[in-house]
């Protein structure tokens, strides 16, 4: 029981990193329609750069905000010179360019900092706490607590202020938008850089655990896009719950099912996509999108 | 007389395409051993390239696993061959294989729309690695499999390089044939309004979902003889060849050479082969970082792809030439927007052309 236990709690874990990440892509697409496979990218570049900063002397604490801060920036600034020629055209050259910049990122990293592991200091400490019997590690319960705080700010961001409602109008329709004299180009640079926010922050969360390397979100990416497809891309609370879904059960299949094991953990959340597609190909929370011709 | 109307006339391209089979006949006789395998190596990755395009040029639906299936017919090649399997049998395996998996994937992926298949076929990879090195008994593990079996044979005379590329050449025209028929034809037409409008198809009385499916396990099985070759001429496969990093190289190559392009399947073979080749010479450690700058300036510039090189610079061309012959009195600025280009008329892009066909 211990154990089961202690699988769930690591397993929430994880999974709020893949829900920090498929949150991000939720938020591009809902607001330009197109999949950013950049973003996981994109987080190993602001972890890239928190560590970069601690190698300065700068506390943790301090450059994983800085880091935050210059990934808003970033993510705007590609919005703007990167992404903003190709949102009205079609989507599939759009899905290609983001996967140009996944390999550009990459490589950037890999070019200035090597591709060997480099240590990145937890943000939590290691110890672990007693919870009904289990041994529970301090750091798991940090990442899912952060988490869980980010989505509630980002939930007041969109419910409770003047710009979460331009953002949600700029996502519902961007021509109506734009004839209320909503500044849409901004608003979408603003939609880049939170979704960039919300990645540099699972990348520092994620950093520790998995010791930084260029490739180090490409495993999380592909269970974020996969929380995405589950959850259903218009109902973020879908992809939240999608993904803790997707954490717990890989963990404990990794550990209780033989043949999969921890190596092809990752095959999990495919073969849960393959039973919910041949049930509910609109995901487990999203809507049937109808579109008028 | 244009040059376009020069080649259009029938003579002239018989004449060309026997030019090229002479060509593609004599060449590796006279050719260097490492030209001869570069050359088999571009062939065999012409083939995944033309594979991806079919599914993804041709019918719109973004495939980031095609080089799983490339792996995929590899490892069956190799393992029949291991067990002294009639090589004609293996060949055929080789394409069954991938393309039943392939079917299978499509029948669950196709049901979602837009995007989302990108955001499965982005799996294949990613699993196929770890699985491959899971079953060891069939793969090999990490260690991979080496397999030969394109020694060139006694009574040729040809070394073994010469008889690879003679291999790669015949099968590589054999599928580029086949899968050009295959687009110029009703399939190509319904897969191009399914690319276009999917409510337009459906209302044509065309299944948007069969025809995804169909795409998918055409683009398998081509990836699957792309596997074959590979093991012909590399002889090796281990599950570094399904990797992450390759299959977005080789969508990558796509894009590059020419999205719904026969010829520019061809090119992004050649650039999947020498351009890493390239950048290794300028800085090793930068081979991705170029490889996505390029991959990005080439979407910005040319979004048709090299393929599209020559329609571009003609078009900048004729402009030129229409905007100093236009500047007279009474030609302000007309001419050279309302004159259209005979050529890009004429030509369009492959899709559009399929789709007035």
């Amino acid at each position: 029981m211990g154990t089961f236990i202690q699988l769930v709690i690591d397993g929430l874990s994880t999974g709020s990193i893949y829900a920090a990440l498929a949150l991000a892509i939720v938020l591009v697409n809902q607001a330009t329609g197109l999949v950013n496979f950049a973003q996981g990218g994109m987080a190993v570049l602001s972890a890239y750069i928190a560590w970069w900063f601690t190698g300065l002397g700068v506390p943790l604490i301090l450059a994983i905000l800085l880091s935050v801060a210059a990934s808003f920036v970033f993510g705007a600034l590609i919005e703007r010179y990167l992404m903003r020629r190709f949102e009205r055209g079609d989507p599939d050259t759009a899905v290609v360019v983001t996967i140009g910049l996944l390999t550009l990122i990459t490589g950037l990293c890999g070019w200035l900092w090597t591709y060997n592991n480099q240590q990145f200091a937890s943000l939590f400490s290691l110890d672990t706490v007693s919870v009904l019997g289990a041994s529970v590690s301090i750091r798991s319960i940090g990442t899912i607590v952060v988490i869980v705080v980010m989505m509630g700010l980002l939930q007041a961001l969109f419910i409770g202020t003047k710009l979460g409602l331009a953002l949600r109008a700029v996502a519902v329709n961007p021509q109506s938008a734009a004839f209320s004299g909503l500044p849409v180009g901004r608003l979408l640079m603003v939609g880049w850089g939170l979704s960039a926010v919300l990645g540099a922050v699972a990348g520092a969360l994620v950093a520790p655990q998995l010791s930084l390397t260029p490739g180090m979100m490409d495993n999380a990416l592909v269970y974020a896009l996969a929380a995405v497809i589950l959850g259903g891309m218009s109902s973020p609370i879908g992809v939240v719950v999608a993904a803790w879904l997707i954490g717990v059960l890989e963990n404990l299949a990794a550990v209780y099912v033989p043949f999969i094991g921890y190596d092809l953990k990752v095959a999990v959340p495919f073969i849960l996509i393959f039973v919910v597609l041949i049930v509910r190909p609109q995901g487990l929370f999203g809507r049937k999108s109808v579109v008028r011709v | 007389m244009s040059v376009t109307s020069f080649f259009q006339k029938t003579w002239v391209r018989w004449a060309l395409v026997i030019i090229v089979v002479v060509l593609l006949a004599v060449a590796p006789l006279m050719m260097s051993v490492l030209t001869n395998q570069t050359l088999a190596r571009i062939g065999v990755f012409a083939v995944g390239v033309l594979g991806l395009n079919v599914v993804m040029g041709y019918a719109g639906q973004v495939s980031l696993g095609q080089i799983f299936f490339v792996g995929l017919g590899a490892y069956i090649t190799a393992y029949g061959v291991l067990h002294d399997w009639n090589i004609v049998l293996v060949f055929l395996l080789a394409c069954i294989g991938p393309a039943v998996v392939g079917l299978l994937i499509a029948l669950a992926a196709a049901r979602l729309g837009g995007l989302a298949i990108a955001m499965v076929t982005i799996a294949l990879p990613i699993v196929g690695v770890p699985l491959a090195k899971r079953l060891g008994d069939l793969t090999g593990g990490s260690q991979g499999l080496s397999a030969s079996f394109t020694a060139a044979p006694e009574w040729s005379g040809l070394a073994n390089d010469q008889w690879q590329l003679y291999i790669v050449i015949l099968i590589t025209a054999i599928v580029f044939l086949l899968t050009r028929n295959l687009v110029r034809g009703r399939y190509g037409r319904a897969f191009a309004i399914v690319k276009g409008n999917e409510a337009v198809a459906g209302s044509m009385g065309i299944s948007p979902y069969w025809y995804k499916v169909i795409a998918f396990t055409v683009a398998s099985l081509i990836g699957g003889v792309a596997g074959f070759l590979y093991m012909a001429v590399v002889q090796f496969t281990s599950p570094e060849t399904m990797s992450f990093a390759h299959s977005i190289t080789l969508l990558a190559s796509m894009v590059i050479g020419g999205a719904a392009s026969i010829v520019g399947s061809l090119l992004g073979g050649a650039y999947y082969v020498l351009v890493p080749q390239l950048t290794n010479i300028v800085d090793p450690n930068a081979t991705a970082l170029l490889q996505g700058a390029i991959l990005l300036i080439v979407l910005f510039v040319l979004p048709g792809g090299l393929v599209s090189l020559p329609r571009v610079v003609r078009r900048l061309l004729t402009r030129g030439r229409a905007g100093r012959s236009g500047r007279g009195p009474g030609h302000l600025q007309t001419t050279p927007t309302a004159a259209p280009d005979p050529s890009v008329a004429a030509e369009g892009t492959p899709t559009e052309r399929q789709g007035h066909a």
